[in-house]
């Protein structure tokens, strides 16, 4: 059953990817791109990294789309390349935001305090 | 059943992680013994270490913005931010592949007047992906606006508006202002006259003469958590007075 594109992914609005391992080759090169810019202890960087190279190599080295979205195990193929999506975005923004500097300001002395 | 909360107190200085067990507050404890009492909830440690550990890796990711982290004891996640944190947090824990909370549930907050920034805003954040919840908090005063999160949620449009008009805060809107309010005003509100004895239909007025609420109650809320009362101090060389 190899070789069958599947004729729809059962989610409202989720068209069927027709070339997914080339959809997330692009993602994930330009995730990877994008984490360079961050400094190398970053955990964010760190743990992204992780995620994304992992992902990616299950993309590189399987061809089957049904037996690659049992391995990545987080749901349907176009739902990863929707998340892959999200997170090129949100590191683009972290690199503007740079999060992995400390804290900006203590909170006051009682603020989390509960109860009162 | 020790009610306790295991906090992870995230300092801005050093990356050492304290894991400070509420010794300070008194807390009753009872020991282990057989379980007599089925309907207290049972405790569940796998998914409180869960919940806990990926607080830590929140903490870890954006040191900039996390004041604490912190699990209840129902096993519920807390992340408390600086409020210049709001959206780069949200868009983080909606974004990222390992938390996806892409559904808002709720955006209230809590008026706690002593404090010197009074209200605590509190997201409810829900992950369809991994079934989790997460609730993040911060604080604002009634003068500092906050930035608003319509822009990544745009569920909380009508909340940030709800919660404008129950408290006095407000957000830094990204599309028109209309608050809840202005909607009122277009209404009738409807209430009985005692002296044409009916009940009579009126424009929106909004009486506030009955609005001062005394909220002590004559019954002690948290008995496990009284402070110890302040015995009078002397100063070092005075003798206490016979």
């Amino acid at each position: 059953m190899a070789g069958v594109i599947k004729k729809t992914t059962g989610l409202v609005g989720l068209a069927v990817s027709h070339n997914p391992h080339e959809r997330l080759r692009i993602l994930y090169t330009k995730i990877l791109g994008s984490l360079q810019i961050m400094p190398q202890d970053a955990a964010y960087r760190k743990y992204t990294e992780q995620l994304i190279t992992e992902r990616f190599n299950h993309v590189k080295s399987e061809q089957d789309v049904e037996k690659l979205e049992k391995k990545i195990n987080c749901g349907q193929i176009e739902e990863v390349i929707s998340q892959a999506e999200a997170e090129l975005a949100l590191s683009r923004k972290m690199t503007e935001w740079k999060p992995w500097e400390p804290l900006v300001e203590e909170a006051p002395a009682n603020q989390w305090k509960w109860p009162i | 059943m020790a009610a306790s909360l295991v906090r992870f107190v995230r300092s801005g200085f050093g990356r050492s992680l304290n894991v400070a067990r509420q010794s300070a507050a008194i807390v009753q404890t009872r020991t282990t013994t057989t379980e007599t009492r089925p309907t207290v909830r049972p405790k569940d440690p796998v998914t409180h270490t869960q919940l806990s550990e990926f607080g830590e890796y929140i903490a870890e990711i954006l040191p900039k913005y996390v004041q604490q982290v912190q699990v209840t004891c129902f096993n519920e996640l807390e992340v408390m931010i600086h409020p210049e944190g709001i959206i780069p947090v949200l868009t983080f824990l909606k974004d990222h592949t390992n938390s996806q909370f892409n559904n808002m549930i709720d955006l209230t907050a809590v008026d706690v007047p002593t404090r010197q920034y009074r209200f605590e805003i509190v997201y409810n954040l829900l992950s369809l992906r991994y079934n989790s919840r997460i609730r993040v908090k911060t604080y604002t005063d009634e003068l500092t606006p906050l930035d608003s999160s319509v822009p990544v949620h745009q569920a909380a449009d009508w909340y940030e508006r709800e919660s404008n008009c129950s408290f006095v805060f407000y957000f830094i809107f990204f599309i028109k202002c209309e608050t809840l309010l202005g909607v009122l005003i277009l209404l009738r509100q409807v209430r009985y006259d005692d002296e044409v004895k009916r009940v009579v239909a009126e424009p929106v007025e909004l009486a506030q003469e009955f609005r001062k609420f005394d909220l002590n109650s004559p019954w002690e809320a948290f008995p496990a958590y009284r402070e110890p009362k302040d015995a009078p101090k002397l100063e070092s060389g005075d003798k206490p007075a016979k």
